[in-house]
């Protein structure tokens, strides 16, 4: 693997001679520090200081809600209006972890063209990123990333190091070759490694993981569960916020005009009622206790079971998002008999008075 | 052999005609809408209609009159199939807000005094099926353009219509909105059903309930919810009643336990 | 006696009907009717914050809910003491314009002018006017679109709010509104064309008064802090009542309204002959052509007036976008602390001046008072129907009774959620004044007043009929003469039903008996002139409409002779009768 070093003052430059070939995706500030990836027609509009985005890289891959087929009395015509030449920059390390997890669930069996080919036409440039006091990335060990993109950008304090992970990766830095340096100083170095172990040390949350698929069994019917399941509001976010929850409905919807049907897709989220509904109105998950239990199994238990590693990549999506309080640090944290101050547990007091 | 047309009938009972005019703002789709259905009756569109036997009969509008109580009993004789559109018609709207009768009679009296009404007698507005069998229900205050052409092309393929189960919230995750709730504003979003795009959280304005209580909202978590970001009681459970209708009677017998 | 009705009019928007009730050659009654329930808006807003009244109030009506949101904002920010720069004007003036546009094309291509051209619906009238149709339909669509644009959605948007919006659109979309808006022009001068040429029938024609808001500035517009009334009168907003003097009558759940105890007529037509002179630019060329003294008292005029509007409006629009993308940047939302306050606002809905008037106190409204363009026309509607009904009927065209009682409701444009199906005509039983009587009598007790003149012949029956009741012990009858500078009588009649006894030409056999409404005699001038003298002055309107004729119809009127045989007879029928 080459690393090579740019000048802050040349990112621009850089990403603006890449637009030319793609759309670019960047973190914007959408609220007050809450931000999003958007289309970038403006660069002033890039804002690398952020630590989250809303949504996860997931919707550019598979968008809320896309038509996947037109489907007729002939057959069916595909529909991949969604899938765009993007580069999309500024993924912190989490997201590109997520990415590589999606890829196993719409890849390594069977093929989701719908993904695959948004995905193959995404060129990705992560950067690296600074924790707030949700992040949780160092205990899933998802803080740093070897593989899944085809640039990295270090940010150092006048430059970025540049790790450049696959070929197209460096056919990219090709197209401006005079900016990139291949001579990386001991200094530079240094200044790296100081960054590193501040930013270990800056972490504010630790889970251990790799102890979850136990606790999860032995605490499977533990009140734990009714409690949350009495504050859980059902609005599905944190399923729509994390970057590994890849659930979809699919819709029919006919044409007025014509004898034919859109085929659509969209997000769908376990934690919803109306997700386990089945035909004929019975529903295997009614209880929101229930709902969340299948969440969590598939968070903190299955995938590790499975795969040595979370289904979580520690993003803190739903920390930030939730309303309730109920996150995988809030649940894994109980989980391992810590309560928290959250909300969930101050309502249990409340119900119970 | 060309099948026959459904007969379709689009009836207004008491409310704001919303949901009847969204289906006139179909704009682009009004022709095709009138061509592939029989159109026996829409009082707003046209005025030769047919009070005859319906395939499909869509209701708006609460039932706040005994003229509407006959009205709809007629259509119920009429029609195959009865679908409730709009929030007036699934829970009585806004005006069905009055659920308790003593409480209804005393406004009623603010509002007219004694006076007798010599046209038709004023009952408590109420949802469709507090009176007949509803087959389908399409939410929204008004029904959304998209829903209706989905619902109705579903309908005239005799396929039933997709349901709207989810809250707000999913719409509005879609959407990569900032949580208000999350935020500290007062909004209903949890508990209210989607469909409409999450348009007021897209406005930075909280969700003020309008498509009408969800299926499964956990009303006492976002109560004390509320309760906890510093709401005034009477506020969040009046803001919780204003487009719940009759059902905010539930929702009050689930806070008060 | 038989009865017209249209019970459920269609292209309307809403349920409400109109009704005449016929006694041979007399129309005795008509009713605009609103079957559209109560929904005790005003009441539902009691108690709730001024933000949940500005969602709930404009859910009263779908296609002017943008101006019960303006006016209902209006009122707030006027009880609250918000002000709110040019900027934020302008945007909601805009997002006005687009609910005009909305509703002036969906009005009168869809559900007006189906009827000028003899179809059913306007997707009927498409196969033949396709290119009229597709135009309708695309400037219904732009309406929408602004709408949408600006307010969040089609209907009930939530995005304007009290200090400001929720989000402004963006340039673009400002520009492209302004572009399509340039692009209709020479459409919408031809709508106008269209729409000043109609044929429209010259029944009902009569004067009324029209009143609307008094834009400032001097500018044609749909907003502003007074009423201005062809009368002459201006009425600061929070003296509106001075104007509206509403009253609840039993045949409608929406209250009516009348100015200097007359009705009057708000909307398209109110505007352009209160303001049309301030029309300039194209809108004022077409003014100058196309306006004349016929749209001072033709109700079906208005669909004329609301297609100079929408030239208006697209006139509009341009210029408020470049005023628009002018710096400075619209601000966020003005916030407020008062807890106390009241305040009116005024705007113009597309059918005519709508009200909002809010009390609030500790922070939440307590009280409201919201008064529709539709509310306000019914006693003009009544009274038009009445004047083509009875005029019709003396031409011998009762067939056509029916048909135009709608057409003239359906110029209105009435929004019938609003105040609340559409045209009946009924035919009265035999001997259906037997049945007033009674209702009035188990109502309340009714003063009876004989009228009339003993010299000449029949013209004495009304006398005679009431010194024959007063022999018979019937209480509460006077006689004209009683009257005159007899306070007492009138104090002691407040607020009941008078029931004047008189010979009344109805062009019937002679000795016919029926029962008329005071307030119908009134707006027919040939029967009128009798009464005058009693009215002027001493009743208010409520008893007005409680008032009643009963009349016989006379054989002769020829001076000196003695009441004759058929009228006789008919004093004896209502002297037995009622004794």
């Amino acid at each position: 693997m080459k690393i090579v070093k740019l000048k802050k003052e040349n990112l621009f430059p850089f990403l603006e001679s890449l637009s030319k070939e793609a759309d670019l995706w960047a973190p914007v500030q959408k609220y007050e520090n809450k931000h999003s990836f958007q289309l970038i027609k403006d660069f002033s509009q890039i804002d690398l200081k952020y630590t989250r985005t809303i949504l996860p890289p997931k919707k550019l891959f598979l968008p809320p809600t896309f038509n996947m087929f037109l489907a007729t009395e002939q057959g069916y015509e595909e529909d991949f209006s969604h899938v765009t030449k993007k580069i999309l920059f500024g993924i912190h390390p989490c997201d590109i972890h997520g990415l590589l997890i999606l890829d196993r669930f719409f890849q390594h069996v069977f093929d989701d063209p719908y993904y695959s080919k948004a995905r193959q036409n995404t060129l990705i440039l992560g950067h690296s990123c600074w924790p707030d006091e949700n992040c949780m990335c160092k205990s899933t060990n998802t803080h740093i990333i070897e593989e899944g993109y085809d640039l990295f950008f270090s940010e150092l304090e006048t430059a970025y190091l540049v790790w450049i992970g696959s070929s197209e990766g460096d056919d990219c830095i090709r197209i401006k070759p005079g900016i990139f340096d291949e001579d990386i100083t001991d200094e530079d170095i240094q200044i790296y490694i100081k960054w590193h172990n501040e930013r270990d040390k800056a972490f504010q949350v630790d889970i251990n993981f790799i102890a979850m698929p136990d606790l999860m069994e032995l605490k499977y019917e533990n009140p734990l569960w009714e409690k949350l399941g009495d504050a859980c509001l059902a609005c599905g976010s944190c399923s729509n916020v994390c970057p590994t929850c890849n659930c979809y409905n699919v819709l029919d919807k006919p044409l007025l005009n014509k004898y034919a049907s859109e085929i659509g897709r969209c997000w769908d989220a376990c934690t919803l009622e109306s997700y386990s509904e089945v035909a004929g109105g019975e529903n295997f998950r009614e209880k929101r206790a229930q709902r969340l239990k299948l969440w969590y199994t598939h968070k903190l238990q299955a995938y590790i079971s499975k795969y040595g590693k979370p289904a979580c990549v520690g993003c803190g999506r739903c920390a930030s998002t939730c309303p309730v309080d109920i996150n995988v640090q809030t649940v894994a944290k109980a989980l391992e008999g810590k309560d928290m101050d959250t909300f969930w547990n101050r309502l249990s007091k409340e119900v119970t008075k | 052999m060309k099948k026959d047309k459904l007969k379709i009938g689009i009836y207004e009972l008491t409310g704001c005609a919303g949901c009847a005019l969204l289906i006139l703002d179909c704009e682009n789709e009004l022709v095709d809408i009138f061509q592939a259905a029989d159109i026996q009756s829409f009082l707003m569109a046209k005025s030769d209609n047919i009070d005859g036997e319906l395939d499909i009969a869509l209701v708006e509008g609460s039932v706040s009159t005994e003229k509407d109580i006959e009205e709809l009993m007629d259509i119920r004789k009429r029609a195959e199939i009865v679908v409730a559109i709009g929030l007036c018609s699934m829970v009585g709207g806004i005006q069905g807000r009055f659920c308790d009768e003593k409480e209804w009679k005393e406004n009623f009296k603010k509002v007219y005094g004694d006076i007798e009404m010599t046209h038709t007698k004023p009952v408590q507005s109420k949802p469709i099926d507090a009176y007949i069998k509803v087959d389908y229900y399409l939410p929204g205050c008004p029904i959304g353009k998209e829903q209706f052409l989905n619902f109705f092309t579903r309908m005239l393929r005799g396929n039933p219509p997709e349901r709207y189960p989810q809250p707000v919230c999913v719409e509005c995750k879609y959407n990569e909105n900032d949580c208000l709730l999350k935020k500290g504003i007062l909004c209903l979003g949890p508990l209210t059903s989607g469909g409409c795009g999450a348009i007021c959280i897209n406005h930075n304005l909280p969700c003020v309930g309008c498509w009408g209580p969800v299926e499964g909202g956990n009303w006492i978590s976002e109560y004390y919810l509320l309760k906890e970001k510093g709401f005034d009681d009477e506020l969040i459970k009046n803001k919780m009643a204003n487009f719940s209708g009759t059902k905010i009677a539930e929702v009050s017998e689930q806070l008060r336990k | 006696m038989k009865k017209i009705s249209v019970e459920h009019i269609a292209r309307v928007e809403g349920n409400g009907g109109i009704s005449a009730t016929i006694d041979g050659n007399v129309v005795t009654d008509v009713k605009f009717i609103i079957n559209e329930g109560a929904r005790l808006i005003e009441r539902l807003t009691v108690g709730r914050t001024p933000e949940e009244d500005v969602s709930i109030a404009p859910r009263i009506c779908a296609i002017c809910t943008l101006s019960h949101k303006f006016a209902a904002i209006r009122a707030m920010e006027n009880a609250l003491a918000v002000e709110v720069p040019r900027k934020v004007h302008l945007f909601r003036e805009l997002m006005h314009m687009g609910e005009m546009i909305e509703s002036h094309s969906l009005h009168t291509f869809f559900l007006a002018l189906p009827d000028y051209l003899g179809f059913p619906n306007a997707i009927a009238m498409g196969s033949k006017y396709e290119s009229e149709v597709k135009l309708a339909l695309q400037m219904k669509n732009f309406g929408n679109h602004i709408m949408k644009t600006t307010s969040g959605r089609y209907i009930h948007g939530e995005n304007p709010v009290i200090g400001g919006f929720g989000k402004y659109p963006s340039k673009d979309e400002l520009i492209w509104i302004k572009e399509r808006a340039v692009e209709f022009m020479p459409s919408i001068i031809k709508t106008v064309d269209l729409f000043c040429t109609i044929d429209y029938p010259d029944c009902p024609e009569d004067d009324t008064i029209y009143a609307c808001c008094n834009p400032a500035n001097d500018k044609y517009g749909f907003a502003g802090d007074e009423i201005i009334v062809s009368t002459g009168d201006k009425i600061y907003r929070d003296d509106y009542k001075n104007l509206t003097n509403e009253f609840i009558v039993s045949h409608s759940y929406a209250k009516h309204s009348r100015f200097k105890e007359k009705p009057y007529s708000v909307g398209a037509l109110a505007r352009i002959n209160n303001l049309g002179e301030r029309l300039e630019g194209e809108a004022g060329n077409m003014y100058k052509k196309y306006f004349n003294d016929r749209w001072k008292k033709n109700p079906l005029l208005n669909n004329a007036a609301q297609a100079l509007e929408l030239l208006y409006s697209f006139e509009r629009i341009p210029q408020l976008v470049d005023e628009l993308l002018q710096p400075p940047e619209a601000p966020e939302i003005i916030r407020y602390t008062a807890k106390e306050g009241k305040g009116t606002g005024l705007v113009e809905a597309p059918r005519g001046l709508l009200i909002h008037h809010y009390e609030i106190s500790n922070g939440l409204v307590s009280h409201t008072d919201i008064i529709t363009p539709t509310a306000q026309n019914a006693e003009d509607i009544e009274r038009y129907c009445y004047i083509a009904a009875q005029s019709l009927l003396d031409s011998g065209k009762e067939d056509k009774i029916r048909d135009r009682m709608e057409l003239i409701v359906r110029a209105y444009d009435p929004c019938i959620s609003c105040s609340a199906h559409l045209a009946e005509v009924k035919k009265a039983p035999e001997e259906s004044w037997k049945e007033k009587i009674d209702e009035l009598k188990q109502a309340e007790s009714p003063v009876f007043i004989g009228v009339g003149n003993t010299c000449y012949s029949d013209d004495g029956a009304g006398i005679n009929l009431a010194l024959e009741l007063k022999k018979a012990g019937v209480k509460d009858v006077w006689l004209e003469s009683e009257l005159n500078d007899n306070e007492e009588i009138w104090q002691n009649s407040v607020n009941r039903p008078l029931v004047f006894l008189d010979a009344v030409d109805v062009k019937e056999k002679p000795g016919k008996i029926c029962v008329l409404p005071l307030h119908h005699i009134l707006s027919n001038t040939s029967l009128s002139h009798k009464f005058l003298p009693f009215i002027s002055g001493q009743m208010n309107y409520k008893q007005l409409k409680n008032s009643y004729v009963l009349g016989i119809q006379p054989e002769s009127l020829s001076k000196g002779q003695k009441i004759s045989r058929p009228v006789r007879d008919a004093i004896e029928k209502v002297l037995n009768y009622m004794h």
